[in-house]
C-alpha cells in the first residue's frame, strides 16, 4: 500500500515534468524513487550530464574567445565579467531601496544609521585617500615604464624624420635640377618623368616606415598596465561606495522625510504663534499668508514619497507588463475574429488581403505609426482620466502606465496578432466533419455549435497560435522599448549602449540572457496551457 | 486650518500685498518629468534632481533619458515631459516652424562650450601633411579647417564630397561645424526649401548621427569627422580612432550651447513652478562651477560620480572626468588644461540672452533654414519669444534674498543683448543689435540687405 | 405506407463535366421495429446512403421519407451512430452524452439529466469510465460511448453506420450481442450498414445488399426468418444460417465478379512478389524517455 502511495507522488511528478516539458529530468526522479538505477544512471549521463558538459564547454570557448576578440569597444565581455555587470546592476538595485529606507527613517533608528553611516563615510574616505594616492604612483610607473620603452624607438623616429626630411629635399633639389635642365634641352623629359617618379616611391616607403614606428609607440601606450588598472578598479569601487555613504548621509539628514516635515511643521508653528500676536490687519494678513503656505508645504511633504531611479528589475517586471498587455489585446482581437474567418468564407475572403499585406510588416514601422496614432488620444497625458485611474490601481501602480507603454503594447499587439489569428481561423475552418454532423444530428443552434463544438475543437490550434504570438510579441516588445525609449528591458539595453561605458558590452549580454530566460518561461508557460486545452494527451490532471 | 486658508483669500483681494519672496512658491504642480540627452551638459538638470534642489522648491522630479533629439522635442511638446534639456536652436527652431512647430521658450541656459569637432586618424595624418605645423605631438590651437580644405578639394576632383557628422540640423554643432569650415573657405552646403538635408552647394556634405554612434559611425568610415559634445570627443582619443581637432570655445569663446526650453504653454500654466525648477537649476549651475580660493572646481568629481551613473550620461567615470574638471585630450599626448571647457554658471552664463538667440536666427538664415530674408525686427521679436528673462530674474529674485546667490551672479541691469564680440575664429565681429550686418559680413552664405 | 422509405433516390457528387453518380434509383422500404441490414463492398456509397437517411444530406432525386413526410434536416428522430465514433474529445463519456441529452430533452431538471445519461451509460456498460476522456478508451469503449448516446436521444430510428467495422473481433462479438440485447429490449426501427454478411445475418431481419458502385442500387433482398434469440455459439451448425450465409456471399461474390468483367481492365497487373527480407515489426517495449 504504501508503495503504492509512492508510486502515485512518483507519477505525480512524472507527468508534472511531462505536462512543463522538462522531461530531461525524469530519470532524476525515477532514480530518487528507485527504479532500474542503472538505466536511470545511463540517462543522466546522457541526457543531463552530456549537456551541461556542453554548455560549460561553451563558456568555456567563450571565455577563451572573448578576450582575444579585440573590437574598438573593448573585450568581448567573459562570463565572470556579464556576471559581475549583473551583481553591479544588483547592487544599484540594492542601493536605490536603501535610499528610500533612509529617507523614510524616523527618529531614534535615523540617528543610529546617521551614526553609522557618518562613521562609515569617514572610514572610506581614508580608503578613498589611500587609494588615490596609490593610483597617482601607478600613474607614474606606468608613465616611467612607457617612457622607458617608447624612447628609443621615438628617438629613432625622431632621427628618421629628420634624415628623411633632407633626403625628401634633396631629392627635390635633384628633380629640380634636372627640370631646368629639361628646360635648358639638355637633358630628355622621360628622366624627369622618372626622377618624379621615384621621388613618389621614395616618399611612400619612408612614410610607412615613419607610420609604423608611429604605431608601435600607439602600441606600447594603449598596453595595459596591470597595477595601473587594478589600482584604479579599487579605487573606483571604493570612491563609490563613498559617494553612495555621502548620499545616504542626505538623505539621513537634511532630506530626510521627517526632517523635513519637522522643519516645515516647526516654521508653521512659528507662523501660528506670530499670527496670535499680529499688530496690525496688514501684518496678520501678511503672516496668515505665510502660515497658508507653510501649511500647504507640510501637506505636500506628507505625501512625499522617495523618487527611485529605474533599475533592472523595474524594467524587467514593466516589460512582462507590457508584452501581456500586448498580447491580450492581441488575443482579444485575433479569438473573435479568427473564429468569424474560420466559420465565413467570405468574411475569410474580405480578411485576406489584409491579413496578407500587415502581416509581414516590421514592428518598427507599427511603432512609429503607433507612436502617432496613440498619441493623439492623449494630448495630456498628465491629465487623462484613463492613464490616472490605471496609474492607481493597486498592483500597476508603481509600473507608470503612460503612452509610451500603451503604443509599445499596441506595437506588440500588431505583430503579434497574425499568428493567434491565422491558427484560430484554422483551427475553426478545418474542424472535424465529424463533429459537425453530430450538431448537426443535434440541431445545435448557431451559439450551442459555436460554444460547444467549434470553439472546443479549435482550441489546440488556438493555443499554438497564442503560444507563437506571445513569443513574437516578446521578441517584438524588446525592440519597440528599445526605439520608442519606453521603460523596460529595451530601453535599458538601448540606454547602455547610449552609455559607452566599459560595462555597456557586459551589460548587453546580461539583457541577453535575461530576456532568454523570460522568453523562455513565458513559452513554457503556453506550453503548459497547451497541454491544459489540448484533448489528446496528458496534461489535463496535474 | 480651512477658516484660516478662506479668511487669506478674501482678505487678500480686500488687501493688495507686497510679492512675497523668500517663501515657497504655490506650485501649480508638483510632480515633473523632465528629458535628457546623455552628455554631461546635462548635468545641471541632474545635480538639481541628485542634491535635492529641486527637492528644496518642493518639486518631485523624474529625469529621463531621450533616444535623440527629435524625440525629446516631441515629447515636450505632446506633453510627456513637463521639459527638457534642449538645443539652444531647438525652441527657435520650434517656434519659428523649422522642423516641427511648437512655441517653445526658455528661461535658463544651461551651459557654455562644450563641444568639440573630431577628425578621423587617416584626415588628421592628411592634414599634417599639408600643414606641416600640425606635425607636433602639440600642434598650435586654434586649428583652423585650413589643412582640410586640400582634402576636400582632393575628394571634390574625384567626384566625391567629404562626409561628416553632426547631431541635429538646428544643433549648436551643426552651425559650429559650418562655422569652422567656412571660415576656411569650404562650403558646408544651403538647406532650401526643397533641400531639407542642407547640401545644397556643399563640399562638405553634413549628416545627421546621433550623438553615442559618433564614434561607431567613424570608425567603420561612413563619416570623415564629426561635431559633438562631451563625452563623444574624448571617448574617440579613448579607443584611439580620431583626434579632436578643435572646441568650439576656439571656433566662439563662450559660446552659448544648451538651454532648459518648456513648452509656452505650459509655462503659462504653470508659472510658480516654472520660477521654482529655474531656482532649483541656478543653484545646480552655481553648485557646479563653484571654486575653492585656489580657482579649482571643487564639485565637478561629485558631480562626474553622479553623471557616471547608468541613469544618467552612464560613460566611465573616467572618460567623463576629463572634461568636466577641467582638461580635455587632443590625443593621447596631448592632454590641456581648459578650465572653461564647460561653464555653467560662471559669466553671468545661465541668464536666457536675447543675443544667444539672434545669433542662432542668423546662422538658421545664413544656412537657408530660414527661406526667406527677414527685416532686423523680425530677429529681435522672436528672440523675445523664445527667451523669457523675467521668469529667470524672478527666480533669482527669490534665491537672493533666500540667500543662495550674491548680488553679483546675475546681470540685474542688462537688456539682454551681450557686447558685441569678435571672439570668433575667423575674427568677424558679431554685434547682436545688427543680424543684417552680422550676416552679411561672412563671405559664404546667404546674405540679405 | 412504410415506416422508412426511400423512392427512387439518386445522388452525385462533383462538376457535370466529372460527375460520379453514387447512387442510383435506390428504393427500400422499412417497417417499424423492423432490423435492416445494408450490406455492401467498401466504396460502394453505403455511408452516402446511410447519410441520405439521416438527413444529413438530400437526394439529387427522390424522396426520403419518415412516416410519410420528407426528410428535409437532419435531427435527434433519426439517430445515426458513425462509423468512426464522432465523439467529442474535449468532453468526458458523460458529457458527451448529457450534450446530446439536453439538446433533445431540454426540459429535463438537472438530476432527471443525471439519470438518463447514467441510464444509457449503464445499459453499455461504462459505468466506471464515466468520466473519462474519449482518449483514454479503448476503440470498443468508444463505439459503446456512441451508440449510449445515439440511444440516449431515444430516436425514432437507429441508423448504424458500420458501428463494429473498425473492431477487432472479439470486442465485435460483444458488441453485437449487446446492440442485440439492447434493441429486444427497447424495440424500434433500425438500419444497420456492414459488410459483414455474418453480422448481417446475426442481426438483421432483412438483409439487403447493395451493388457496386458507381450509380450503386439496392439488389434483391435476403429474408432472415431465424428465431430470435439466436444463439451465436450454435450458429455455425444452424442449416438456416448457413445457406443464407452463403447464399448472400454467393450473391455478393457474383456481383463483384460481374462488375469486374464489366469494368475496362486499365490497371497494371504488378508481379506477386514478396520482400526478400521481409520481417515482422517486432514490437519492442519503449522505454521511457
Amino acid at each position: 500500500m504504501a508503495e503504492s502511495a509512492k508510486d502515485k507522488v512518483k507519477y505525480k511528478i512524472l507527468k508534472a515534468l511531462d505536462v512543463s516539458g522538462f522531461t530531461a529530468f525524469d530519470p532524476v526522479i525515477r532514480l530518487i524513487f528507485g527504479e532500474e538505477p542503472q538505466k536511470q544512471l545511463q540517462a543522466i549521463v546522457k541526457y543531463l550530464v552530456i549537456p551541461f558538459f556542453f554548455v560549460l564547454a561553451c563558456l568555456w570557448i567563450w571565455t577563451w574567445m572573448g578576450p582575444r576578440h579585440k573590437t574598438k569597444s573593448g573585450e568581448v565581455p567573459t562570463p565572470d565579467i556579464v556576471w559581475e555587470s549583473a551583481v553591479i546592476n544588483d547592487t544599484i538595485a540594492d542601493r536605490e531601496e536603501i535610499k528610500e529606507q533612509d529617507f523614510l527613517l524616523e527618529g531614534v533608528e535615523r540617528e543610529a544609521a546617521l551614526a553609522e553611516v557618518t562613521k562609515e563615510y569617514a572610514v572610506l574616505s581614508e580608503e578613498v585617500k589611500r587609494l588615490k594616492e596609490l593610483v597617482a604612483t601607478a600613474e607614474a610607473e606606468k608613465a616611467e615604464l612607457e617612457a622607458k620603452a617608447i624612447g628609443p624607438i621615438q628617438e629613432k623616429h625622431d632621427a628618421l624624420k629628420a634624415e628623411y626630411k633632407l633626403a625628401e629635399k634633396e631629392r627635390d633639389e635633384g628633380i629640380a635640377a634636372i627640370s631646368e635642365e629639361v628646360a635648358a634641352g639638355k637633358a630628355d623629359t622621360a628622366s624627369l618623368i622618372a626622377a618624379i617618379r621615384d621621388d613618389g616611391v621614395a616618399t611612400d616607403a619612408e612614410r610607412a616606415e615613419l607610420s609604423a614606428l608611429k604605431s608601435q609607440i600607439d602600441e606600447i601606450r594603449s598596453q595595459k598596465y596591470k597595477p595601473l588598472e587594478e589600482a584604479r578598479k579599487s579605487y573606483d569601487k571604493v570612491a563609490d561606495a563613498q559617494f553612495f555613504m555621502k548620499t545616504r548621509l542626505e538623505f539621513l539628514d537634511k532630506r530626510n522625510l521627517t526632517v523635513k516635515l519637522d522643519e516645515a511643521q516647526s516654521k508653521l508653528d512659528g507662523y501660528m504663534t506670530d499670527l496670535a500676536s499680529a499688530g496690525s490687519a496688514k501684518d496678520a494678513l501678511k503672516i496668515a499668508k505665510r502660515a497658508v503656505k507653510a501649511e500647504e508645504s507640510v501637506d505636500r511633504l506628507e505625501g512625499q514619497e522617495y523618487a527611485s531611479a529605474v533599475t533592472i528589475y523595474h524594467q524587467t517586471k514593466r516589460s512582462i507588463f507590457t508584452v501581456f498587455v500586448g498580447f491580450f489585446m492581441a488575443a482579444f482581437v485575433a479569438i473573435p475574429v479568427g473564429i468569424m474567418c474560420g466559420l465565413n468564407k467570405i468574411f475569410m475572403a474580405c480578411l485576406t488581403p489584409i491579413i496578407s499585406v500587415f502581416k509581414p510588416v516590421s514592428p518598427v514601422v507599427w511603432l512609429l505609426i503607433f507612436q502617432i496614432v496613440v498619441g493623439a488620444f492623449f494630448p495630456d497625458p498628465e491629465n487623462h482620466a484613463l492613464l490616472n485611474f490605471l496609474n492607481e490601481l493597486p498592483l500597476i501602480s508603481s509600473l507608470e502606465i503612460n503612452p509610451a507603454l500603451i503604443f509599445s503594447a499596441c506595437t506588440v499587439a500588431m505583430c503579434a496578432v497574425w499568428p493567434a489569428l491565422v491558427n484560430t481561423a484554422l483551427g475553426v475552418s478545418s474542424i472535424d466533419q465529424d463533429h459537425i454532423n453530430v450538431a448537426r444530428v443535434l440541431r445545435l443552434g448557431f451559439w450551442n455549435r459555436l460554444f460547444k463544438i467549434v470553439i472546443p475543437s479549435a482550441l489546440p490550434l488556438v493555443f499554438a497560435g497564442l503560444r507563437i504570438s506571445l513569443g513574437v510579441g516578446w521578441m517584438v516588445l524588446i525592440a519597440a522599448e528599445a526605439l520608442s525609449s519606453s521603460d523596460g528591458l529595451g530601453k535599458f539595453v538601448w540606454d547602455e549602449y547610449q552609455n559607452g561605458s566599459s560595462l555597456t558590452f557586459a551589460n548587453i549580454i546580461m539583457v541577453c540572457f535575461v530576456v532568454g530566460i523570460i522568453g523562455f518561461l513565458l513559452d513554457r508557460m503556453m506550453i503548459v496551457l497547451q497541454r491544459f486545452v489540448s484533448f489528446d494527451g496528458g496534461g489535463t490532471s496535474v | 486650518m480651512m477658516t484660516l486658508k478662506k479668511w487669506v483669500t478674501t482678505a487678500g483681494a480686500a488687501l493688495a500685498l507686497s510679492s512675497l519672496h523668500g517663501e515657497m512658491l504655490d506650485l501649480e504642480k508638483d510632480e515633473l518629468k523632465f528629458g535628457f540627452i546623455k552628455l554631461t551638459d546635462c548635468a545641471p538638470i541632474v545635480i538639481a534632481k541628485e542634491k535635492g534642489f529641486f527637492e528644496e522648491e518642493g518639486l518631485q522630479v523624474e529625469v529621463i533619458a531621450q533616444p535623440n533629439w527629435k524625440q525629446l522635442l516631441d515629447n515636450v511638446i505632446n506633453g510627456e515631459l513637463d521639459g527638457a534639456h534642449m538645443l539652444s536652436g531647438q525652441p527657435i527652431a520650434a517656434t519659428i516652424g523649422f522642423g516641427t512647430e511648437a512655441h517653445i521658450i526658455t528661461a535658463y541656459t544651461l551651459d557654455l562650450n562644450g563641444n568639440g569637432i573630431t577628425v578621423s586618424n587617416a584626415i588628421w595624418e592628411q592634414m599634417q601633411e599639408n600643414d606641416p605645423a600640425l606635425d607636433t605631438d602639440t600642434p598650435a590651437h586654434p586649428i583652423s579647417a585650413e589643412g582640410l580644405k586640400p582634402i576636400v578639394e582632393e575628394k571634390l576632383e574625384e567626384g566625391e564630397k567629404l562626409q561628416m557628422g553632426m547631431v541635429f540640423p538646428v544643433s549648436t554643432h551643426n552651425y559650429e561645424i559650418r562655422y569652422w569650415l567656412a571660415a576656411s573657405g569650404i562650403h558646408p552646403g544651403f538647406y532650401t526649401s526643397e533641400d531639407k538635408k542642407g547640401f545644397t552647394n556643399a563640399q562638405v556634405e553634413l549628416s545627421v548621427t546621433p550623438p553615442p554612434q559618433m564614434p561607431a559611425t567613424l570608425e567603420s568610415g561612413n563619416i570623415s569627422g564629426y561635431c559633438v559634445g562631451e563625452p563623444w570627443n574624448q571617448q574617440a582619443v579613448a579607443k584611439g580612432i580620431g583626434v579632436p581637432v578643435t572646441t568650439n570655445y576656439d571656433i566662439w569663446k563662450n559660446n552659448p550651447e544648451k538651454v532648459f526650453g518648456v513648452n509656452a504653454k505650459w509655462a503659462e500654466e504653470n508659472p510658480n513652478t516654472h520660477i521654482a525648477v529655474v531656482k532649483a537649476l541656478i543653484r545646480a549651475g552655481k553648485w557646479l562651477d563653484e571654486t575653492d580660493d585656489s580657482g579649482t572646481l571643487v564639485n565637478r568629481e561629485e558631480a562626474v560620480r553622479i553623471l557616471s551613473q547608468p541613469n544618467y550620461v552612464g560613460a566611465d567615470f573616467d572618460v567623463i572626468k576629463n572634461s568636466m574638471t577641467g582638461y580635455f585630450y587632443f590625443q593621447k599626448t596631448d592632454k590641456r588644461e581648459m578650465p572653461d571647457f564647460n561653464v555653467f554658471f560662471k559669466y553671468h552664463s545661465t541668464y536666457p540672452w536675447y543675443s544667444d538667440g539672434i545669433w542662432f536666427l542668423t546662422q538658421m538664415r545664413r544656412w537657408g533654414q530660414i527661406t526667406e530674408p527677414k527685416p532686423a525686427d523680425w530677429y529681435h521679436e522672436v528672440a523675445k519669444k523664445v527667451y523669457r528673462p523675467d521668469v529667470y530674474l524672478e527666480a533669482a529674485k527669490h534665491l537672493l534674498e533666500e540667500g543662495h546667490i550674491e548680488e553679483s551672479d546675475i546681470p540685474w541691469e542688462t537688456d539682454g543683448y551681450k557686447p558685441a564680440t569678435d571672439e570668433f575664429i575667423d575674427g568677424v565681429l558679431y554685434d547682436p543689435k545688427d543680424p543684417i550686418g552680422y550676416l552679411n559680413s561672412h563671405e559664404i552664405g546667404n546674405k540679405d540687405s | 405506407m412504410a415506416y422508412l422509405e426511400m423512392d427512387n433516390v439518386s445522388i452525385g457528387f462533383g462538376p457535370p463535366s466529372n460527375r460520379t453518380e453514387v447512387l442510383t434509383d435506390v428504393n427500400l422500404s422499412v417497417e417499424e421495429n423492423e432490423f435492416v441490414a445494408v450490406i455492401g463492398f467498401s466504396g460502394s456509397g453505403k455511408s452516402t446512403l446511410m447519410s441520405l437517411l439521416a438527413g444529413l444530406q438530400r437526394p439529387d432525386k427522390g424522396e426520403v421519407r419518415l412516416h410519410g413526410s420528407v426528410i428535409e434536416e437532419p435531427g435527434p428522430r433519426l439517430g445515426i451512430m458513425f462509423q468512426n465514433y464522432s465523439l467529442l474529445p474535449w468532453l468526458s463519456v458523460f458529457g458527451n452524452i448529457e450534450l446530446a441529452v439536453k439538446q433533445v430533452f431540454p426540459k429535463f431538471t438537472a438530476s432527471e439529466l443525471k439519470k438518463h445519461v447514467e441510464h444509457y451509460v449503464e445499459m453499455v456498460s461504462l459505468t466506471p469510465a464515466l468520466e473519462k476522456k474519449p482518449h483514454e478508451l479503448s476503440g470498443g469503449m468508444r463505439q459503446r460511448v456512441s451508440l449510449a448516446r445515439t440511444l440516449a436521444m431515444k430516436p425514432e430510428v437507429l441508423l448504424l453506420d458500420e458501428p463494429l467495422s473498425a473492431l477487432d473481433a472479439l470486442t465485435r462479438a460483444v458488441l453485437q450481442d449487446e446492440i442485440i440485447r439492447i434493441w429486444e429490449e427497447d424495440k424500434r426501427t433500425v438500419v444497420m450498414i456492414t459488410n459483414d454478411v455474418d453480422e448481417a445475418t446475426l442481426m438483421a431481419d432483412r438483409i439487403v445488399p447493395l451493388t457496386i458502385g458507381p450509380s450503386a442500387t439496392l439488389a434483391q433482398e435476403f429474408p432472415v426468418t431465424m428465431e430470435r434469440p439466436r444463439d451465436r455459439a450454435n450458429l455455425n451448425k444452424n442449416p438456416e444460417f448457413m445457406k443464407l450465409k452463403n447464399s448472400v456471399t454467393r450473391f455478393m461474390v457474383g456481383m463483384n465478379k460481374e462488375s469486374k468483367e464489366l469494368r475496362v481492365d486499365n490497371t497494371i497487373q504488378m508481379p506477386d512478389i514478396k520482400p526478400y527480407d521481409f520481417m515482422p515489426p517486432t514490437r519492442t517495449s519503449v522505454v521511457v524517455k
